[in-house]
Order: C-alpha cells, then structure tokens, then sequence
C-alpha cells in the first residue's frame, strides 16, 4: 500500500507538485496519468527518497523509503534507464543489488530468466538494447519479491510483444496481492493494466478513482483525461 | 501479502544469516567490494598499484645506486621507499571510481539515468552508504598497499642490495596508511566535485606535472601540511626542506581526508540525484 498525503514540492519559483494525496491499495494496479512534466515522475522520486519534498508524507506500508532496513524486499522501483554502469554486466549489476540487501546470489538468476536475459547476462550493461536495458530495470525492481512495485513509464522503449508481456507482467503482478503503481502519459496502454487512475496536471491532481468512476461519462480514458487537465495541445 | 517478504525487511536481518551489525553494515560494505570489482576502471587502478612502484625500481635502480654511491641521498633508507610515492597513482584512481562511476550516464536512451539510482533504491540510508563505500575502498586499497609495499620493498633490497637498510615493518606500515589516506582524499574530492575527471586532473598533474603544493613550500614552509604532501613524511625522512615528524604527518594528514570526507558526505546528504 503506498499513501501520498498532502506532497508539495518547489524547486526554485517552480511549483512541482501542490499537495499531491493518493493511494495504491494492493492488489490493484493504480495507474499514475498525466502530460510529460505534469509531476509524475517527481512525485515517485519522492516517494522514493531521491527528491524532498518541501510538505506532506510519501510513505509504502506506513513508512519512508529511506527508512526502510531492506528497501528491495519492500518495493521495487523502475526509473528511466537501466540503473546499471555500462561497463558492468547485466549479472554484476544485480549479483551488487542482491549483496546491498542480503539476497541470495540464486535470486539473481531467477529475475533474469523471468524478465528474458538469461541468455544475455554476461552482456556489458552500455551494450544492451532500450527494451533490453528495460528489462534489466526491472529484472533489478524484481530481486527482493517486493510486495509493492513502482514503475515510471515502463512500457516507454518496448516492442508490441514487450508491451503484451509487461501487460500481462502487471496484471498478474496485482492478482497475486501486490500493490502496483505505474505512471503513463500513455491513456490507451492505462485503460487496459488500470484498476484505479489518478490523473495529474501542473502538479495538481485532477482526478482520483476507479476507472470507471474517472471515465464518468465521457466516451473514453483519453476524452476524460482531456476534459479534466484543460484540453488538447495544453501540453505539447 | 505476497511471500511475506514485507514483514522480513522489517526484521532488518534475514532468517538465520547474521545479526543486525551484519545487516546494517556487511550488505553495504559487500556490495560496494563487489561493485568496484566488477568495474574495469577499477581494475586499472589495482593493477597499476600493484605494477607501478616495483617497475620503478628496476627502472631506476641504476640512477639511485648511483645516487647513493655519490652520497646524495642524506639517508639511503629512502630509497627504497621512494618508488611507493608513484604507486598511489591505483588508489587515487579507485578512490575517484567508487564514486564518479555512479553520475556516469548508463546509456545514450536515458541521458539522464545513472547508477545512482539503483544505488539509492537498495541503499537509501546515505549516511551508510557513503561509510560503506569508504569502508571498501580503504580494504581494497589497503589490501593493494600491502601487497605492493612488501614486493617493492624485496625488490629494492634484491637490487639495491646493502646500499639501502633494512626496511622496518612501521614504516611500511606508514605506506600503507599513506595510500588509504590518499584513496579516501580522492574519494572525499569526488564526493565535493561530483567529477572524477576533476578530481583526477587535480590530483595527478599536481602530484606527477608540476606540484602546486611543493611550489608554495617555497613561498611558506607551511604549505608542507598540505593534504597531498604530507602524508610523504610518514615514511619518507627527506621530503622537500621541512622536517615533520611520521606521526605529525600522520595526524595532519588524518585530519585532512576527514575533514574533507565530512564536507563531501555533507554536500552528498543535500544534493537531489
């Protein structure tokens, strides 16, 4: 369960975010909605501890981040780009992550077979492919059987059999218990994986529910969204 | 809950495999050891560690016999040590490493990405994180000194013969802390720089080009105490015109690299990745 209460954010005169509250309740997938630079990926570095915020709480099962003993075994967390050094390989990468939170070496093994590097393992982390590179985030995020799982765009780089599989990934993901939050700027790929949708724009959050309750009684996700956060070409 | 993983981290430990200073401090420390080593930036500064100073005895063996059958090494003890001065150049490499390594980009799709983040999101207790890297590199490098200091040493007396006495095992010693100390000054550079390309282009053209430091001894004696050139005195009994005494220079230089350490672990605690 992660609860967003109330986070505020400037950086310099720019307001990030303004007293951003939500939940991702587990078993479900919340789906995180908004236009490029609307607050999403902020309000996930909060929540992770890479970014302060200037008010409000950011807290997974009651408690920060930061203060948490063996943070993978509690979340999982998938940012941009892979995490791994480009000289080290896709292995040593994950065999220092399992080390860092007293996992087994074997756990390393197991999320490179899940995430489809197993062969590829032994591949210097600069020479992997964006889908590959994906994957290793991932396969990173998966070490610990964490029961929360954070994802930034992480359908972002991937081919349509990818987008199947990280579908099918989160679905199952949410039907084995786990609380799984992702954000999108992508309405088609959230109508599909979302259970909950909380849509934000300039840093404020517009809408907060089920999906069916988000799309009210417009046509679709995409016309709800574009209702609530100011319509089309607002953000490009 | 799934696997009740959850309810795990909160223990801090994990069944049966250690206690809490375990826990808290060995995964750390473990994976920093393990990160380093698996990083071939890394493995230049070992290995040139370890190459570096008793390669410069062979080279210069003809010079110091030389020198010393002249009677221009006022204390011949010297000798032998002075070839340990170059090695440093592998600690002050993995001293910048253990940290510049984690602002390199990860790759041209997410220019903005780095290691830090995975760093981070395993160790996110940044005052830890911060000892724990320190705490690997002072093993490595220590491990790296000791090694280098006993060959370089053997093979001074091999070459040299009784022009050099006896190296005692305090001052070899005093090498060792001489290259943590340095390796930690790198790091606590890296850490105010946030560059290893900086910290690098300072340390090495100002300890192999031109020293800045040893210039302005002519300008005051005190400049002797500067963090890059005192740390020499520990071992070295001649060392530009100053005389400081090993445990002096110790001291000094001690202070330094913790001074410095504490500033860069203060930037490092303020800073956004």
């Amino acid at each position: 369960m992660i609860t967003i209460e109330g986070v505020s954010r400037v950086r310099g005169r720019a307001r990030i975010l303004h007293e951003v509250s939500f939940e991702a309740r587990a078993g479900r997938v919340t789906g995180f909605l908004g236009p490029n630079g609307a607050g999403k990926t902020s309000t996930l570095r909060v929540l992770l501890g890479l970014d302060r915020a200037q008010g409000g709480r950011a807290l997974i099962d009651g408690r920060r981040y930061v203060d948490l003993d063996r943070p993978l075994t509690v979340a999982g967390a998938l940012l941009d780009g892979s995490g791994a050094h480009r000289a080290r390989t896709a292995r040593a990468h994950l065999r220092w992550m399992a080390a860092s939170n007293g996992l087994p070496k074997r756990r390393v093994d197991e999320v490179l077979e899940l995430v489809g590097l197993a062969g590829e393992a032994g591949k210097r982390a600069g020479r992997y492919s964006l889908g590959m590179s994906r994957r290793l985030g991932l396969a990173a995020a998966l070490l610990g059987d964490p029961p929360v799982l954070i994802l930034d765009e992480p359908v972002n780089g991937l081919d349509p059999a990818g987008i199947r599989w990280m579908r099918a990934f989160l679905r199952d993901s949410a039907a084995e218990g786990r609380t799984v939050l992702l954000s999108s700027h992508l309405m088609g790929e959230l109508a599909e994986t979302a259970d909950d949708v909380v849509i934000i724009d300039h840093g404020v959050v517009k809408a907060d529910g089920t999906l069916a309750e988000v799309v009210g009684s417009h046509a679709t996700l995409e016309d709800a969204f574009l209702a609530r956060t100011a319509g089309e070409g607002a953000s490009w | 809950m799934v696997n009740g993983h959850g309810a795990a981290g909160r223990g801090g430990a994990v069944q049966g495999r250690g206690g809490a200073v375990r826990g808290s401090w060995g995964w750390p420390v473990r994976a920093e050891l393990r990160k380093l080593l698996s990083l071939p930036t890394a493995w230049v500064g070992l290995v040139l560690g370890l190459v570096a100073a008793p390669l410069l005895v062979f080279v210069s063996a003809g010079g110091t016999r030389k020198a010393i059958e002249e009677g221009f090494h006022a204390d011949p003890s010297d000798a032998a040590f002075q070839p340990l001065g170059i090695g440093l150049l592998g600690a002050l490499i993995l001293g910048v490493v253990v940290l510049s390594s984690e602002y390199t980009s990860t790759g041209e799709d997410a220019p903005g990405a780095r290691q830090l983040q995975a760093t981070l999101a395993a160790m996110p207790r940044r005052g830890r994180l911060l000892v724990a890297k320190g705490v690997a590199l002072s093993l490595l490098v220590a491990a790296q000194g000791a090694i280098t200091s006993v060959v370089t040493l053997t093979l001074s007396r091999m070459v040299l013969g009784d022009l050099v006495p006896a190296a005692s095992p305090g001052r070899a010693a005093a090498v060792v802390l001489y290259w943590v100390l340095l390796g930690l000054l790198a790091y606590a550079l890296t850490l105010i720089f946030r560059s290893g390309v900086v910290t690098l282009t300072v340390l090495i053209v100002n300890s192999s080009v031109v020293s800045v430091s040893y210039l302005l001894t002519k300008v005051t004696p005190l400049a002797a105490y500067l963090p890059d050139i005192v740390g020499a005195h520990m071992f070295l009994h001649q060392v530009g015109d100053v005389h400081i005494a090993p445990v002096t220079a110790g001291v000094v230089m001690t202070a330094w690299v913790a001074a410095l350490l504490i500033l860069g672990g203060w930037m490092f605690r303020r800073r956004e990745p």
